[in-house]
């Protein structure tokens, strides 16, 4: 509780709420009431938000056939999820983005059915307070991300990979790499004081295994804990709950495990991240920065081919494994196919999977080992796109299309940017995606009992998704343990020398690089409090963010108000936001091309590249 | 699916609109819970009950938490906004995806204009206004709810189609010379003739405008004339539009008569080159506006016998009866909203009106009832905060003063009605209970007799502008052979013009003059929000006519744009931003604020008021954004000096230079409103 009260509270109020509890006149609204916080609101008080929001929401729920939302006051805003018998909600102050709310929201959720499994399930199997106190340790670890643009984009913690030597970035990935020779480990990362070091996994469930270890971490780092060695350098293992989506990206087929273990090491570290990232806004600014009026440039006033234009973007996965600087960067990717695609494939997945309960009579609900997969061979092609990326990209352009078309005409409505308005790629990467799992099964969601097992080294924590029985095979265990052990001390011994380093100084300008395939954030702002010169970047760049969320044609963008001016681009793959510092803003208002703002693309260029954005 | 619901506390509906897919969408709905062999229930009733549990929830949220919804979105995209205007609560929904919640609020707020101009200050007594809205006669209600849900879509085709109604400023018809001809005849012929006239019947012509569909001719207002409001005059466009509705499909001009018409030169932008006498004489039997409905002044018979048809529709009104509507006047004494005018709207061809806006010589009771009801207000809210005594009484109106005009007042309505004895009634009471020595003075305990005498005040105000005097009376009004005459003579003046200016509403300005000073410009809209007007280039898409930007889906696209960019112009105005630039698709998009003082002088950016996503729409229809909010808080830094606001969005190839771009924009920024060009901008 004490960590909640240092950090600003991102988040006012957050209750689920069981109406099933609730059915006669004469129950209590408290019967209903699973979780509510802050936990220390009057129960009456309570009563009232969970009664009036739940049963407005079910009224304008039967008004449209279609759940609510999102919610708002005047003074805060919800987003509310809606499944069966069970109301959510999670209240914002006005001031913070509607899409975070709702990203948050549905992070919570996730991360609880990730550790606990369906939440009918667990509201049988478990008291309301063993549950309360789960809910409260989530939610005050996502409200911990270190700053306010980590929370407008819902990113990743990384390590600083400039204070890090890329040897070590490579080794991380290489421990993982080893680990995986084992056939029951899926995945892993490895994670350093709460921060990715490298990761294997997609930014969702990256970030949801991270809220284990951050807790174990915090555990330990408490002065009165038991700081012995020992304890700090374990092995412990916990059961999760993987959506069938998140299983079926793990266990590719094993043409794709082939080419994953022959692939160069590298894969999904850090260091890459650039690299992919440069690739692609290569790529995006040879399409899409049409400043340059080149003979060979086309003019296409059709909405259809400016649409096609940019969803060729998605076709950008072949066209950087055509590249032969960068090793093939495979499998990172699970978001790239989009969602539309991703939930066929589940539907198929999910047809599939219970025809081979039934055929088997195996009704335990694991999928015991990868050789089951081949029940997944027919559904290969959606499998995130590489290899066949011919086939399965072409898919994606035409649901991109096809999409693009429908939500066009949400384009000017300026309305919530919630929901399936921005059924754009970002939102169905990293928000359909995820919870999907959760909510677009009808019943009880089959989620799949898996293992996260958890090595660690004092701050070091190496974390591998394994099936179920892992825990049972002593030789693999012993495999596992002692092909990493060594390296994971290694490891552990040259990142604790590096010093955190104070960040430095912002200097004459502040940016924000946002990788949306990683969820990753680059950024010279402190994140420390009271940046009040830093106030109004994170104001602009959490409206952009916006803007180019709800608008998947919008590319560039330089808004000015009278204190600041900022500009922001945008790719497939990224996000760049960028504020010159000092210097008199002083002007007019009336157009003039001298003016500085104009000049902020350039020096955008310019400046970032030494940060390893590339913008040209 | 789209529905604007405005309901009581108690969750009475005041008025509702629905599309007919909404509607059905009710009806399944409420079938499905119906037993079997019950017949649906009227649509009201189904609307009501399915509406009710949100209603009651808005208000337990007031009452219990001091806070109130605004808005929900579900999964589906269906979005409800909500606002609460005193105790009517009004909720508008949409489940298409053609209108955001902004559009939406912006609807709510216009649905209020409209009644605040139909109702004037009984829309200040939630107690009158609700009676005024859902009157008990089912007949006389369906009536009245079909006239405002026939304003309501006029509004939304307008705001979908007008580019006027977009950025919600006042088009002119870009021809200065007959401009200025028509003002000054409107000036020194029509008005003067009108107000010396003895068959005016004490009525005063204030304003005297002529329209082209929505765009303005000429707009002459007389000397003792407060200036009509942007806001007002918006308003009452669309309420002779809803009158008298232009069928733009059909009346557009082929593409030939556009060349002809339009020029080509940079110069017949500002001064086309016409000569319409000529031309107009040979096409004058052109078949013109088809199925606008066929209105003549001059033949009330026939309309009748249309309208007669219609059972609903009642007695048609008489084409004669000016409309009353309710207005701000600004005098020196200080701002009057909501005085009685009397609206009289002349068709003078399908398509062209002629608008008259009179004082009813009553006028000053409607002023008199303001200050009343502001003195009260004040009192009430003193006496609230927990004021008493003398220091509860502070005021521009002394309690004295208030008292002795007060007791004039109301005696000079005399006592011979029932409204104006109810009126003495609770005065006397409110006097004993204030003054009097076993009353409570003035203390919290006096808060009921001020709502009454508010109340009573708005009854006095209401049966003295709204409602008809009985059967019989000589009605008040400009005699209908003097309106006659007033028609003939600007019937007279324009007859050689008049196909010329049907073609020029839709031609008004186009963007082929300006391709060749401004390459890869491809639409621009600019406004001036100090006289509250806009000048762009017209945008059209009917299939026929082609014009600049092509014809049909490629048009259509670009309207899209330019709709969709406004919408996202004022998001970032209303954080704050005032330059923005977009590169879109194709497309690069500019939008500047800037403020001049009256030499022309470009003021420094100031800040900007930062307001929350459900304040009141960005816009002047409903809520003038531009004079409330922006200049008063702009002007703080400008203290004596007249500021003046301009705003220019521009549309260009995304293949053009930003350099270039913002070069063109400079050019016409500074083009535009220059005075040697264009003399009535």
């Amino acid at each position: 509780v004490s960590v909640m009260a240092e950090q600003s509270r991102r988040c006012s109020y957050f209750f689920l709420y069981d109406a099933s509890k609730v059915t006669g006149e004469s129950d209590p609204t408290r019967d209903g009431i699973c979780y509510f916080y802050p936990e220390e609101t009057p129960i009456d008080k309570q009563e009232l938000l969970c009664g009036q929001l739940a049963g407005v929401g079910r009224c304008v729920s039967e008004l449209s056939s279609s759940p609510v939302r999102f919610l708002r006051l005047h003074r805060n805003k919800y987003a509310i999820r809606m499944k069966d018998d069970f109301f959510w909600a999670l209240g914002c102050s006005a001031e913070v983005p509607t899409i975070s709310v709702c990203e948050l929201l549905d992070q919570l959720i996730n991360i609880f059915c990730f550790y606990n499994g369906s939440v009918r399930q667990s509201y049988q199997m478990n008291t309301r307070e063993t549950l309360a106190a789960r809910w409260a340790r989530y939610l005050s670890n996502l409200q911990s991300a270190s700053s306010e643009l980590h929370h407008i984009f819902s990113s990743l913690k990384t390590i600083d990979s400039t204070n890090v030597d890329p040897l070590l970035l490579l080794k991380a990935a290489l421990i993982l790499q080893a680990c995986q020779r084992c056939p029951l480990v899926l995945a892993g990362c490895v994670l350093f004081r709460g921060r990715v070091l490298s990761t294997q996994m997609s930014p969702q469930l990256t970030m949801k295994v991270m809220v284990h270890e951050s807790e174990t971490y915090t555990k330990s780092q408490r002065p009165n804990g038991p700081s012995s060695s020992s304890s700090l350098s374990a092995v412990s293992s916990t059961t999760v709950f993987l959506t069938l989506s998140e299983l079926q990206y793990l266990q590719s087929p094993p043409v794709d495990k082939l080419s994953r273990s022959h692939s160069t090491p590298q894969k999904d570290a850090p260091p890459k991240k650039t690299r992919l990232s440069r690739t692609l806004s290569d790529m995006a600014s040879t399409e899409s920065d049409s400043s340059d009026p080149g003979p060979s440039q086309r003019i296409s006033f059709s909405p259809w081919l400016s649409d096609s234009d940019n969803s060729s973007f998605s076709l950008a996965p072949p066209q950087i494994i055509a590249d032969p600087q960068s090793p093939p960067p495979q499998s990172p990717v699970p978001p790239l196919s989009n969602g539309k695609n991703s939930r066929e494939a589940e539907e198929a997945l999910k047809d599939s999977f219970y025809q081979s309960f039934h055929s088997n009579g195996d009704g335990d609900g694991f999928i015991h080992n990868n050789g089951d997969s081949s029940v997944f061979e027919g559904n290969s092609h959606f499998s995130g796109g590489e290899g066949d990326g011919g086939t399965a990209c072409g898919n994606v352009f035409d649901l991109q299309g096809a999409e693009s078309h429908d939500d066009e005409a949400m384009v000017g409505d300026g309305g919530v940017g919630c929901g399936r308005a921005q059924g754009r790629h970002k939102a169905q990467q990293r928000d359909l995606a995820p919870c999907s799992g959760a909510f677009e099964y009808p019943g009880e969601s089959p989620l799949v009992p898996m293992t996260l097992y958890l090595h660690r080294v004092k701050g070091l924590v190496l974390a591998l998704l394994v099936e179920p029985h892992f825990l049972s095979d002593t030789a693999s265990m012993e495999e596992v343990y002692h092909s990493s052990l060594a390296s994971l001390n290694g490891l552990e011994a040259h990142l604790r020398t590096i010093s955190s380093g104070a960040p430095g100084t912002p200097g004459p300008y502040i940016f924000a690089h946002f990788d949306c395939i990683q969820s990753t954030l680059t950024t010279n702002l402190s994140g420390g409090p009271g940046g009040a010169l830093e106030h109004p970047f994170v104001r602009a760049t959490s409206l952009l963010h916006l803007h180019f969320c709800n608008t998947e044609t919008l590319q560039e963008a330089i808004i000015r108000s009278a204190g600041a001016a900022v500009y922001g681009t945008r790719s497939v793959a990224q996000e760049t936001y960028f504020q010159q510092q000092g210097g008199s803003l002083r002007n007019s208002g009336i157009p003039n091309h001298q003016d500085s703002a104009f000049l902020l693309p350039s020096k955008a260029r310019h400046r970032l590249l030494k940060h390893g954005v590339n913008l040209l | 699916m789209k529905c604007l619901l405005i309901a009581s506390e108690s969750a009475e509906v005041l008025f509702y609109w629905t599309d007919p897919e909404f509607q059905q969408n009710i009806q399944n709905q409420y079938g499905a819970s119906q037993e079997e062999g019950h017949g649906l229930p009227a649509f009201e009733d189904s609307i009501s009950t399915l509406f009710a549990p949100i209603i009651i929830s808005c208000s337990t949220m007031v009452d219990r938490l001091g806070d109130s919804y605004t808005s929900f979105t579900t999964e589906n995209n269906h979005v409800y906004v909500l606002h609460q205007f005193d105790e009517c609560l009004y909720i508008a929904v949409n489940g298409d995806g053609e209108e955001g919640e902004d559009d939406l609020r912006r609807k709510i707020y216009v649905m209020k204009k409209m009644i605040e101009v139909l109702f004037g200050m009984v829309t200040l007594s939630s107690n009158l206004i609700r009676r005024e809205l859902r009157p008990q006669d089912t007949e006389q209600r369906a009536r009245l709810w079909k006239h405002l849900q026939s304003l309501l879509e006029t509004y939304s085709h307008l705001r979908e189609n007008d580019q006027s109604f977009l950025v919600e400023a006042v088009e002119r018809l870009i021809h200065p010379m007959l401009c200025e001809q028509c003002i000054e005849f409107l000036e020194k012929r029509l008005v003067q003739q009108l107000n010396s006239s003895t068959e005016r019947a004490g009525e005063e012509v204030l304003h005297a405008f002529i329209l082209v569909h929505t765009k303005l001719l000429a707009f002459f207002s007389s000397r003792n004339a407060s200036t009509l409001a942007t806001s007002d005059l918006l308003a009452l466009i669309i309420m002779t539009q809803n009158m008298y509705p232009s069928n733009t499909d059909v009346d557009d001009p082929g593409p030939e008569d556009v060349e002809s018409m339009s020029g080509s030169g940079p110069e017949s932008f500002y001064t086309p080159e016409p000569s319409p006498t000529d031309r107009d004489s040979g096409s004058s039997d052109k078949p013109e506006g088809v199925t606008t409905p066929v209105f003549e002044f001059m033949d009330p018979d026939i309309q009748m016998a249309e309208d007669s048809l219609q059972t609903l529709e009642g007695p048609p009104p008489d084409p004669s009866m000016p409309r009353r509507v309710f207005l701000e006047i600004s005098s020196k004494e200080g701002l009057y909203p909501m005085m009685p005018h009397s609206m009289y709207c002349l068709p003078l061809w399908p398509g062209i009106k002629l608008v008259l806006l009179t004082k009813i010589p009553t006028n000053n009771v409607a002023s008199s009832v303001y200050k009343y009801l502001e003195a009260f207000a004040k009192l009430e809210k003193r006496l609230s905060e927990g004021q008493e005594g003398y220091a509860a009484t502070r005021g521009q109106l002394t309690i004295h003063d208030l008292r002795s005009k007060l007791d004039k007042f109301i005696k000079a309505l005399g006592p011979s009605d029932l409204q104006s004895a109810q009126l003495q009634n609770a005065w006397t009471e409110f006097k004993n209970r204030a003054f009097g020595r076993g009353g409570p003075g003035f203390t919290k305990d006096l808060i009921p007799w001020c709502k009454n005498m508010k109340t009573q005040l708005c009854s006095i105000y209401r049966q003295c502008f709204l409602v008809d005097s009985g059967p019989g009376s000589v009605p008040q009004r400009l005699s209908p052979g003097l309106q006659e005459r007033a028609l003939t003579m600007v019937q007279e003046k324009l007859v050689d013009w008049k196909d010329f200016l049907l073609v020029k509403s839709k031609r008004n300005i186009t963007m082929v003059s300006y391709l060749e000073d401004f390459p890869g410009l491809i639409h621009f809209i600019c406004v001036d929000r100090s006289t509250g007007q806009m000048i762009a280039p017209s945008l059209n898409i009917t299939e026929h006519a082609s014009s600049e930007l092509g014809k049909g889906p490629v048009a259509h696209f670009i309207k899209s744009k330019v709709w969709s960019f406004v919408s996202r112009s004022r998001d970032f105005l209303r954080k704050g931003y005032s330059t923005i630039t977009l590169r879109d698709g194709d497309f690069y998009f500019c939008y500047f604020l800037w403020f001049e003082n009256e030499t022309g002088y470009k003021l420094e950016a100031g800040d900007i008021p930062i307001l929350p996503d459900d304040s009141a729409p960005i816009g002047m229809l409903a809520w003038d954004y531009y004079s409330r909010k922006l200049l008063r808080y702009y002007s703080k830094n400008h203290q004596g000096e007249v500021v003046k606001c301009y705003e220019l969005l521009t549309v260009h190839l995304g293949v053009i230079p930003t350099e270039i771009i913002l070069q063109h924009c400079r050019q016409l920024a500074s083009k535009l409103w220059e005075p040697s060009r264009n003399p009535l901008l």
